[in-house]
């Protein structure tokens, strides 16, 4: 069982710039902005589940990131 | 390499890997403003990595490939450690040098460059950790700098071998207990960026990767000065999460926690005055664009 991380859409406040689990994610092309439902996403194969998008996330208040069991 | 070298033929388009397709039609090769904002909206230039889960590392990898002016017309240097599993999955060309030969290399690959594409600027980046850096290859990045080479060395500081399970290293602060270093460092952590600035480097900056507005100013700085003025030098924080111990979310906030103000890394930043003068040309001409730019659109 592998842990991802995983955007809850109706939290996520990329609509107003906000890159903060893009910036600081370690993986290359992990968490990616989708242009039309300007939201952040995550591509779940290249995810190593290391939690740092969670904790940005949560030190900005914004709680749209979870882990995930898959 | 122009984006125009790696173009697929069209027979071949259905059969290349899909991460390959992405690279030549998102990648950001030929852009003159990229930079950090670049990522999550156009394909990276780096590719999955075997770094641990959550290292700083790979970060600090993500923006200097994500702010390297030119990327088609670089060339990395890497050396032997942690950068150097990371380098194989890098969409620019790059060398492995052995341990601590990645300055001397970068000096020959320099010349050479410049003597084969005399109507083109080539870019030199040496990448490499602290051990290839400042024990292995102090040798060889001193007497680059002395000889004012044209290239940009970047050092990864983690502060000890994390690759070989925690030995010392030159760069490890005082007292600090290592795995396989029980006993504690005995001495200061060497003071590189002061050996840089007496040693002729015209740009030297530290810092942690926390910031990535900071790292890309600082890239873009030291690459554009090595292109005209001579060698520059940057040396980046990135702990080794499990060499000392953080879970693997930690490792920003141990960045966070060691730049403060008279902490280890707090940022540091040397210009010569020949430096000075240039980027602050550079300067003004990108806000003359800037404001011919925002003139023609108000018309």
């Amino acid at each position: 069982m592998y842990a991802v991380a995983e955007v809850v859409d109706e939290s996520c406040v990329a609509h107003k710039g906000c890159r903060l689990c893009i910036m600081y994610c370690p993986e290359a092309d992990t968490i990616r902005f989708d242009k039309e439902k300007k939201v952040a996403f995550v591509v779940e194969q290249r995810c190593k589940g290391c939690e740092l998008c969670v904790v940005v996330c949560n030190a900005a208040k914004h709680n749209a990131i979870e882990l995930v069991h898959r | 390499m122009g984006k125009e070298k790696i173009k697929i033929n069209d027979e071949f388009y259905d059969i290349m890997p899909p991460e390959y397709q992405e690279l030549v039609e998102e990648a950001t090769y030929g852009k003159e403003s990229r930079g950090w904002k670049d990522v999550g909206e156009a394909k990276e230039l780096i590719e999955e990595h075997s770094l641990c889960a959550g290292c700083p590392e790979s970060i600090a990898f993500r923006y200097v490939l994500a702010c390297l002016p030119k990327p088609e017309d670089t060339v990395m240097v890497g050396s032997t450690g942690c950068t150097s599993l990371v380098f194989p999955h890098v969409a620019v060309h790059n060398i492995h040098s052995l341990f601590g030969n990645q300055n001397a290399i970068a000096s020959g690959l320099k010349r050479t460059l410049a003597l084969r594409f005399p109507e083109k600027v080539k870019d030199v980046v040496v990448l490499a950790g602290d051990g290839a850096t400042v024990d292995i290859g102090l040798d060889m990045t001193l007497q680059s700098w002395f000889r004012q080479e044209k290239f940009t060395t970047i050092c990864f500081d983690n502060e000890l071998y994390a690759n070989t399970g925690g030995q010392e290293s030159g760069l490890m602060q005082k007292g600090f207990v290592g795995k396989m270093a029980p006993a504690g460092k005995k001495f200061d952590k060497v003071p590189l960026p002061e050996i840089a600035r007496n040693s002729g480097c015209h740009y030297v900056a530290v810092m942690t990767v926390s910031k990535p507005n900071r790292v890309e100013k600082a890239i873009r700085n030291a690459i554009l000065v090595a292109r005209e003025i001579g060698p520059t030098y940057i040396q980046l924080y990135t702990p080794c999460i499990l060499e000392i111990g953080k879970q693997m979310m930690e490792g920003l906030q141990e960045m966070r926690d060691s730049e403060g103000p008279g902490k280890r890394f707090e940022f540091k930043e040397y210009v010569s005055d020949e430096a000075k003068v240039f980027l602050d040309e550079m300067d003004a001409e990108r806000k003359r664009k800037k404001k011919a730019l925002r003139a023609a659109r108000a018309k």
